[in-house]
């Protein structure tokens, strides 16, 4: 899952995808800027031209997730993502897959803790098309009763096909523990006795409640000029009704502490060990140093944790540090995989790897190596329309287009000083959740 | 002199086309100039991997890889990390079944660097024996992990079953006995009868100048005189189990794969069985994921897989299940396949499946990391740089009674594999 604003924990190896803006806060020479309109009814627009192929992405974002929902609320948010392309009044089960498909198109939904969004990549030539669906099912979604019922067997498969995979249980797991019994820790597809229990009309009410044109982001990317953009998405989304409760603030999560150690016994034969720390949340301005640091630590095969851990002191096979900056709290998270017998001698070197950068700071080598790998994972992330249509999601919904768009300009005003103190301020010694899963 | 001529020689490439040229000692450049973002990718490939290994040397191309990357003669494994981090890069090496790769991508400004060190790598890897064992244990350790993934271990088993003595059985990972008895000695003369010009393929994309890159690469790889040669195996004939192989493990999944041996990159069926793949398996449309998970719930997984290579390749049906639905879901996965070879599918269909296919195989290669990929790979597969434009010719021109005949013969005598909990 793509929670982080900046830094995913996308598999150990896998490279974080940064998506983050261009230098002083321009977006660089062949991509203009994005245009931001909101609509009279509150959906906000967000277009930009982006001509690398003939194809545009069209994302459907809305301000609802995981972190909303009440105790006997908790998996609607992803069961809703499940349920929305499946049908409306004017589009029965199977089409808008087959209306999409056979256009050469594509579909993609993901549920968050702050948010939901739905994502189609088309032909230019169909952007109307992509639009016109996208507002279909963004109020219109009936719930076809068959397909409702037929759908729980699918998420109860999601929630087996993730405990069969050591790296996301062992992320989830984290996440759950460092936040408990915050909102963020709230498993995010719900538990089988609730998704049981669920009945259209509390899945119906939910969706009416919650999927309101205030609550809209629509963001556009590709071969279409944004007055194309405005006018499709005026006549498709302007029209829509309803208003929002309002989203409520948060509690601060809980403090860290030693008590926060679950071991997980497992079919495995190597080992996986988990470490988070809490840190600054999107809105924070310490952002930058603890990106800059999460780099450092354990982005690369040139990042400390992976030259100490795995090549001198030989005790992981992979090690990888992440920052998952939410809307009102953050966490950086250390993942290691392992054989079982080092679990303990690993935990005391990834401690002593942080002690070290609070101790005696990092280099001016580091911090740039950092900043060019910021900047490289933002110029990879423009290669694609929906590369960048996520990224401007991802801010307008938790943060905002212009923090967006100063981004990579704010990281470069980030100091080695600024990065020591982020590791001071965040990542103590024994202020961390820790999951182990621990071979059988 | 001869390096002036040829440069003169070179083609400019408008944006978008390909400039491809074979150096004297037979090493191949492609370079696809790419305006869209100031960044490069560039994929080394080389003739050596799983094609050429047999059971004793299985995984030695992958663990040649794993121990090139760890250094070079001139830098060492956290200089050569840290170098290439200093570029925003990104430098991997592995094996894969027709051939083995370098890749490595990052910012454009800094594509001779970045050149330069994969030229390294390649020509001057440090191979020091002391990052042998290390290596060993972490290839070692990632065969453990794909035995403990119940997907993984589905598709090792299927591959082993479908192709019998055929080298394409084999895993790339290699296997905990050939890990063990290769050593030192064994990885330099793989890496010798491997890296050779005549053997090798350099495909550059991005926001780069074309004849800038071809005389940088002639500068780095022209010099190399061309090797011996190595001869290309004579393979076995592959030779499928044709019959439902069961695997034990603990999961809270069950994984059920039915597959049939499919036509090679280069056979007129190709496309043929592109089309038939995604009929069943292709997207949310294909009749895996609409009925077996969107109308019955059967699954989470649900889709196929047709990946093109050199030698005969697997067409793979498969499902990710509950313990509890699995006996119902193979049953309906094998009606499917019924199904498919009984009835030709409609023209809605058809159409939606060629539609996906080609939008899929448009979107895969916008990026310079796919791009530099697909240069070496049809490279090296021989099939000619007007491969992409001839493969969408003949998809367009699959009729539902080619899916018909392609199906009834490609599967028509399935090998499964289930893999899960008793």
């Amino acid at each position: 899952m793509r929670a982080a604003r900046r830094r995913v924990l996308a598999g150990f190896l896998a490279l974080a995808l940064a998506g983050c803006a261009a230098a002083g806060g321009r977006a660089p020479s062949a991509l203009p800027r994005p245009v931001r309109t909101v609509l009279p009814n509150g959906v906000v627009v967000i277009a930009q031209e982006h001509r690398a192929s003939d194809v545009v992405a069209a994302q459907l974002w809305v301000r609802i997730g995981g972190r909303d929902e009440s105790a006997d609320e908790l998996g609607l948010s992803h069961y809703l993502e499940h349920m929305l392309f499946k049908g409306t009044p004017t589009r029965p089960p199977g089409s808008i897959d087959r209306l999409l498909e056979g256009r050469g198109g594509t579909s993609n939904a993901f549920t968050s803790y702050d948010y939901t969004h739905y994502d189609v990549v088309v032909p230019a030539s169909d952007l109307r098309v992509g639009l016109e669906l996208l507002a279909d099912i963004g109020v219109h979604a009936s719930f076809p009763p068959d397909e409702l019922e037929s759908e729980k067997k699918v998420v109860f498969e999601e929630m087996n096909l993730v405990q069969d995979d050591p790296e996301r249980f062992l992320r989830r797991r984290l996440t759950e523990l460092a936040y408990e019994p915050h909102p963020y820790g709230r498993p995010i597809l719900g538990t089988p006795a609730l998704i049981r229990a669920l009945t259209r009309p509390r899945l119906a009410r939910y969706y009416a409640k919650h999927y309101v044109p205030r609550n809209m982001v629509l963001v556009v990317v590709g071969a279409v000029t944004p007055d194309e953009v405005l006018a499709l998405a005026r006549a498709s989304f302007g029209g829509l009704g309803g208003a929002p409760d309002g989203r409520p603030t948060l509690a601060p999560p809980p403090a860290l502490d030693r008590s926060r150690r679950a071991d997980v016994q497992r079919p495995e034969k190597q080992a996986y060990l988990g470490l988070a720390w809490r840190a600054a949340a999107v809105s924070s301005t310490d952002v930058y140093a603890v990106d800059l640091l999460t780099y450092i630590l354990g982005d690369s095969p040139s990042s400390r944790l992976n030259q100490e851990l795995r090549e001198r002191l030989r005790l992981v096979s992979a090690i990888e540090a992440g920052y998952i900056a939410s809307q009102q709290a953050g966490i950086v998270t250390v993942t290691a995989r392992l054989d079982g017998a080092n679990l303990d001698r690993a935990e005391a070197a990834i401690l002593d790897v942080v002690r070290r950068v609070r101790e005696r700071g990092v280099t001016e080598a580091e911090r740039q190596r950092a900043l060019v790998t910021a900047e490289s994972s933002y110029a990879f992330d423009i290669e694609t329309a929906e590369g960048l249509a996520r990224s401007y999601g991802q801010a307008e919904t938790t943060w905002t287009l212009e923090d967006e768009l100063a981004y990579l300009g704010r990281l470069r005003q980030i100091t080695a000083a600024q990065i020591q103190d982020a590791a001071r301020t965040y990542l103590g010694d024994a202020e961390y959740a820790r999951v182990r899963f621990v071979p059988r | 002199m001869l390096l002036g001529a040829c440069l003169a020689a070179a083609p400019a490439a408008a944006a978008g086309e390909v400039v491809r040229v074979t150096l004297p000692n037979g090493f191949t450049v492609l370079v696809r100039e790419n305006p869209v973002a100031p960044v490069v990718a560039v994929s080394l490939m080389v003739r050596t991997g799983t094609r050429w290994e047999r059971r004793e040397t299985a995984g030695i191309s992958n663990f040649l890889h794993a121990v090139m990357v760890k250094g070079t003669a001139r830098h060492g494994g956290a200089e050569l990390a840290e170098a290439i981090a200093a570029l925003g890069g990104k430098l991997s090496a592995t094996g894969d079944i027709d051939y083995s790769e370098i890749r490595a991508s990052g910012l454009a400004r800094f594509w001779r660097e970045l050149l330069s060190l994969t030229a390294e790598l390649a020509l001057e890897p440090r191979l020091a024996p002391d990052e042998v064992g290390p290596e060993r244990d972490w290839l070692l350790s990632r065969i453990q992990k794909r035995r403990d993934s119940a997907p993984a271990r589905a598709f090792d088993e299927l591959y082993t079953a479908l192709y019998g003595p055929h080298p394409y059985a084999l895993p790339v990972l290699g296997t905990r006995e050939s890990l063990e008895r290769l050593d030192h000695a064994a990885l330099v003369a793989a890496y010798r009868a491997a890296y050779q010009p005549q053997r090798m393929i350099l495909a550059v994309s991005g926001q780069v100048s074309a004849p800038e890159v071809l005389a940088e690469a002639r500068r780095l790889f022209g010099g190399t005189p061309r090797g011996p040669g190595t001869p290309d195996p004579v393979l076995p004939a592959p030779a499928p189990a044709a019959r439902r192989v069961p695997v034990q493990m603990p999961a809270q999944q069950t994984q059920i794969l039915v597959a049939g041996l499919g036509p090679s990159l280069d056979d007129p069926d190709h496309a043929a069985v592109k089309v038939l793949s995604t009929v069943l398996g292709g997207g949310m449309a294909g009749r895996l994921f609409a009925e077996l998970r969107d109308r019955r719930g059967l699954a989470y997984t649900a889709t196929s897989y047709y990946d093109p290579v050199r030698g005969p390749a697997a067409l793979v049906l498969y499902l990710g299940t509950a313990p509890e639905n699995a006996v119902r879901a193979e049953a309906a996965l094998r009606e499917e396949v019924e199904r498919i070879r009984r009835e030709a599918v409609g023209p809605d269909e058809l159409r939606r499946a060629k539609g996906y296919l080609l939008g899929r195989y448009a979107m895969d290669r916008r990026t310079n990391e796919r791009q530099a990929w697909y240069l070496a790979f049809y490279e090296i597969e021989g099939v000619g740089q007007d491969y992409p434009e001839r493969y969408r010719t003949a998809v367009e021109a699959v009729t539902a009674d080619d899916v018909l005949r392609v199906a009834r013969r490609y599967l028509a005598a399935p090998t499964t594999i289930v893999v899960g909990p008793r």
